[in-house]
């Protein structure tokens, strides 16, 4: 059985104790609790890491995980009043700039931990004369000597499981060796550097983050692989298993991974390490290790087609990003060249700047319950909110005056996005919660003697205008004007009256709503909306700052809230009913693209996606066959094709067995799913169940 | 000179190399009781009701080429992509030559490649007409045994003879076998399509096995699926076949 397997199982063993993070940070805290904010912070992160009792695994190659926080034998009572401690203290969180940031690994990795500390002790003597910044770089340097002393607690375990059974001994004598060599100085092998990237990501973890990227690890580790590659010190195999041994750890996360990518001359990225990644994560199989690929035009086919073997498995990943695309996006807001170049993903598929910008934070903005304020004078019964009064509907007598009319109420609701936005940000004091571990992994925090979220880093924070429901509005847009200013088929007061009926008694207006044309099936009329949604939200996102001055990107993706909104949204003019998801991300809706994926990629590369600077998903599905020798290349031409007509990314989902039965039991939700066989192709859900259960059985013998 | 259709459909998969457009033309002049594609048998419209779908759809309409291309440019950057193009099917495209060969004119001007599926049961006059502008032919064996091809409509001689005239005229042909149970899936069957094919020089054949997906098909036409309830072959089954085909030529899929 491969290592990883064991580990995992090693894993899902309970712990014994109470998961205790707090009480181990209160430690820190209770030192002095009259302590200056950063002071304080340093304290509790400092004995987090340094009181917390490393365990390691039997199937560890790449030590550390969060069982050192399982308090034994502390008093119920201790443990309560730490808590309560703690809390008071408060945390960020996602909001307010906590995690989904990526570190700047190649610079720890070029200094090691010594480098860094002496980094903070010539950054002192810069600032000897500015107390406030001294503090804050001694806060910095308190968290790095902690961490430090966390890792010399790991050779220590080590060194007393070299006297239990069942540890294997030269395992054992190489993590010791890795520790020491990691404490004394910068990492000089591939195993070294991945266990100091290892030991920050679990720091974070430790600290309570959560979709903590790991970034572009194929760049940053390389040189070490390939040094150790031409000594002949590793292989290709051993790599993929120490890669293993740290993706498999990553469950119940979303660690954003990216590989691929092209420099700042435009040579493509991929390397023989990319490849290590890309089988690594698809040897473990677990959701958490969010893969991305950064596609460029010169990524070589035969890594596209390695991708997709991957994808073929029923993973899913890699998500696959246009650069082109992304890197346009980024250009405009005036980040350094080789920063920009530099970028990867945090979180979903979030565009970041590699340990150059403060945490992300994002949040989503559904537009279709617009319209029901433009039916019902501003309040909406079904969302129980209330936008515009725009007036009685007798006004609004051509498809431009909806338009107008739509716009204002999108505008109003932008600013009341963006008033909650401020009203979250001004309950936290910026200074108050300062991040001192954390902004040693941000360019240049120790530099400038700055906090991350105080002015440390490179560039200011940048806040996710995730704006959902590109399909259903430009459906509902494309239904009225065709069904009630060109064919006058009703007027508006009329589809109001079915939208608040759910349709019941307009079953007619309803079915002439529906067959309108839809988004996704290369039909400008529909089309044209999709590219004024885009090119209008982001215009309106672009006059918002964040708190430090910073800039609103907007995306076109939804996880699955588009469900959630969709359960609060009352009937729309595109013939959806009440209570029915929304379009998923910037897909068509469901089941509304009927026209083959081609059709579907011409229509959704159709928007200006440099104008989405935070990203963009476009989910598909296909049948495993899609993913066999013979059709992979055609899959491959297909992601090739909408990048080059400007799409931004693809996310491409292998149906597994599991899906079909899904489908077979909740047809309404797999609408959009084809099978395609020579000279046929059907709608899943249309098809009889013995014909389902046949085409279930060809499944599970690819 | 418009041609019947009933329906296009883009990324077409196994219909040839690459990314496809394939075009479906109505009517028929077999009638395999297998088909999958029962609405291309007739040249009449067909109208479809699906239990679980609302309304009703008409299937076929007499449409102009030059109208049939515009929807398949559409699709011209993932033909160049991925080395596809446009297939017809049917039905029996070679029923059509004259709008086919219209329709086939206009697409190669636009450096697209064409490749036309057909059974053959047609005087090799109509091939003539299309030779000079199709790329490739994607062609139905069904049987080597003359009375069976009689009961589905067909003519063992003219297939046999067509398939030969077209190699003779160096026509790229792609012969596809629909492996049919109780049809021509026993050794004897296998064996003897497999000499024929060996006799007429064909070097590799492609083999598609029997789905039963047009049941919903005949459902929402209303008619009685002679082949509703059989089996797909089993993978074992087509493993066999497979080995026995081997025989005598290369065989792919």
């Amino acid at each position: 059985m491969k290592l990883f397997k064991e580990l995992n199982r090693e894993l899902c063993e309970e712990p014994t104790g109470t998961y205790a993070p707090y009480y181990y940070r209160f430690v820190g805290y209770k030192k002095d609790l009259a302590a200056k904010p950063s002071a304080l912070r340093a304290n509790g992160i400092y004995s987090l890491f340094t009181e917390s009792r490393p365990v390691i695994l039997k199937n560890e190659l790449i030590v550390g995980n969060r069982r050192s926080l399982f308090a034994k034998d502390v008093n119920p009572i201790v443990l309560e009043y730490s808590k309560n401690m703690v809390d008071i203290f408060k945390e960020r969180w996602f909001d307010t700039n906590k995690d989904h940031f990526a570190p700047d690994y190649r610079h720890i990795l070029s200094l090691g931990i010594p480098g860094l500390i002496n980094e903070a002790d010539r950054s002192l003597l810069r600032h000897r004369n500015d107390p406030e910044k001294c503090e804050t770089i001694k806060s910095m340097r308190l968290t790095l000597v902690g961490f430090s002393k966390m890792i010399e607690n790991y050779a220590v375990a080590a060194e007393e499981a070299l006297s239990i059974d069942g540890y294997d001994k030269s395992r054992l004598k190489g993590i010791i060796d890795t520790c020491r060599a990691l404490i004394n100085g910068k990492p000089s092998s591939f195993k070294e550097a991945l266990q100091l990237v290892w030991f920050c990501h679990n720091a974070f973890l430790m600290e309570g983050r959560y979709a903590m990227a790991l970034g572009r690890i194929d760049q940053y580790l390389y040189p070490f692989y390939k040094e150790d590659i031409e000594k002949g010190a590793i292989t290709d195999d051993e790599v993929i298993e120490l890669l293993e041994n740290i993706f498999i750890k990553l469950q119940d996360d979303v660690v954003n991974i990216c590989i691929g990518g092209q420099n700042q001359q435009g040579e493509c990225d991929v390397n023989s390490l990319s490849l290590c990644v890309l089988k690594a994560v698809g040897n473990c199989n677990v959701p958490g290790p969010n893969l991305s690929l950064r596609l460029t035009p010169n990524t070589p086919d035969e890594f596209l087609d390695e991708c997709l073997k991957v994808i073929g498995t029923g993973l899913g990943y890699p998500a696959i990003m246009n650069d082109d695309i992304n890197i346009a996006a980024l250009k405009k807001y005036g980040y350094d060249d080789e920063d920009v170049y530099n970028y990867c993903m945090v979180g979903c598929i979030e565009n970041f700047i590699t340990g150059m910008q403060p945490p992300w934070s994002d949040d989503r903005f559904d537009t279709p319950r617009f319209f029901d304020f433009i039916f019902n004078n501003g309040i909406s019964e079904t969302s129980r909110t209330v936008g515009l009064d725009t007036g009685n509907l007798e006004y609004i007598k051509t498809m431009d005056d909806f338009m107008r009319t739509y716009e204002k109420q999108l505008a109003y609701g932008a600013d009341e996005y963006f008033s909650k936005f401020n009203a979250t940000n001004a309950s936290l004091n910026q200074r108050f919660i300062p991040e001192p571990f954390l902004s040693c992994f941000c360019h240049d925090c120790i530099g400038r003697g700055l906090d991350i979220n105080n002015g440390g880093a490179k560039y200011p924070s940048v806040h996710g205008a995730v704006v959902m429901g590109i399909g259903t509005v430009s459906d509902s847009l494309a239904a009225i004007e065709k069904v009630i200013f060109i064919d006058k088929e009703a007027t508006l007061s009329e589809l109001r009256d079915a939208l608040n009926s759910n349709f019941e008694g307009y079953e007619e207006l309803h079915k002439k709503l529906l067959s309108a044309p839809k988004y996704g099936n290369n039909d400008d009329f529909v089309d044209k909306y999709a590219v004024w949604f885009i090119d209008y939200l982001g215009s309106l996102f672009e006059k918002y700052h964040t708190y430090d001055g910073g800039r609103f990107y907007i995306a076109a993706a939804a996880n699955v809230s588009s469900i959630y909104s969709g359960a609060q949204t009352n009937a729309t003019p595109d013939g959806r009913k009440r209570g029915e998801p929304l379009s998923d991300a910037a897909s068509p809706g469901y089941g509304r693209d009927t026209r083959g994926p081609t059709s579907t990629i011409n229509s959704v590369s159709k928007p200006d996606y440099t104008k989405v600077a935070c990203g963009t998903v476009v989910n598909q599905k296909y049948s495993p066959e899609m993913f066999s020798d013979g059709k992979r290349s055609k899959l491959l031409a297909l992601i090739r094709t909408l990048f080059k007509k400007g799409g931004q990314e693809i996310q491409i989902n292998a149906t597994s067995r599991e899906i079909l039965k899904k489908a077979m039991d909740n047809p309404d939700d797999y609408r959009d799913l084809v099978v395609r066989v020579s000279g046929f192709s059907a709608f899943y859900v249309t098809l009889g169940r013995e014909v389902q259960l046949d085409i279930l059985n060809r499944t599970q013998h690819e | 000179m418009k041609i019947n259709i009933s329906n296009i459909q883009h990324f077409s998969v196994g219909d040839g190399d690459g990314i496809r457009t394939t075009v479906f033309f109505k009517g028929c002049n077999l009638h395999c009781p297998w088909c999958h594609n029962p609405e291309n048998l007739t040249s009449a419209p067909c109208s479809m009701t699906y239990p679980n779908k609302p309304g009703t759809e008409i299937l076929g309409k007499a449409v102009e080429p030059a109208e049939i291309l515009s929807e398949l440019l559409e699709d011209k950057d993932f033909y160049d992509a991925s080395g596809g193009g446009v297939t017809l099917s049917g039905g029996e495209v070679m029923l059509q030559t004259e709008g086919a060969a219209e329709l086939c004119r206009l697409i190669k001007s636009e450096g697209i490649s064409v490749i036309v599926d057909t059974a053959g049961v047609v005087p090799y006059t109509e091939f003539e007409k299309m030779n000079p502008i199709v790329d490739e032919y994607i062609y139905d064996i069904k049987t080597a045994d003359c009375e069976k091809y009689r009961n589905i409509g067909g003519d063992l001689s003219i297939v046999t003879d067509n398939l030969s005239r077209l190699i003779r005229d160096g026509k790229s042909v792609r012969v596809r076998i629909p492996l049919i149970p109780d049809f021509n899936t026993d050794t004897e069957s296998v064996n003897s399509i497999g000499k024929l094919l060996c006799s007429l020089g064909i070097k590799k054949v492609e083999l598609l096995s029997f789905h039963r997906l047009g049941s919903s098909k005949y459902e929402a036409m209303g008619l009685n699926y002679l082949y509703k309830d059989v089996e797909p072959i089993s993978s074992e089954n087509i493993e066999m076949i497979k080995k026995e085909y081997c025989k005598y030529l290369k065989v792919d899929g």
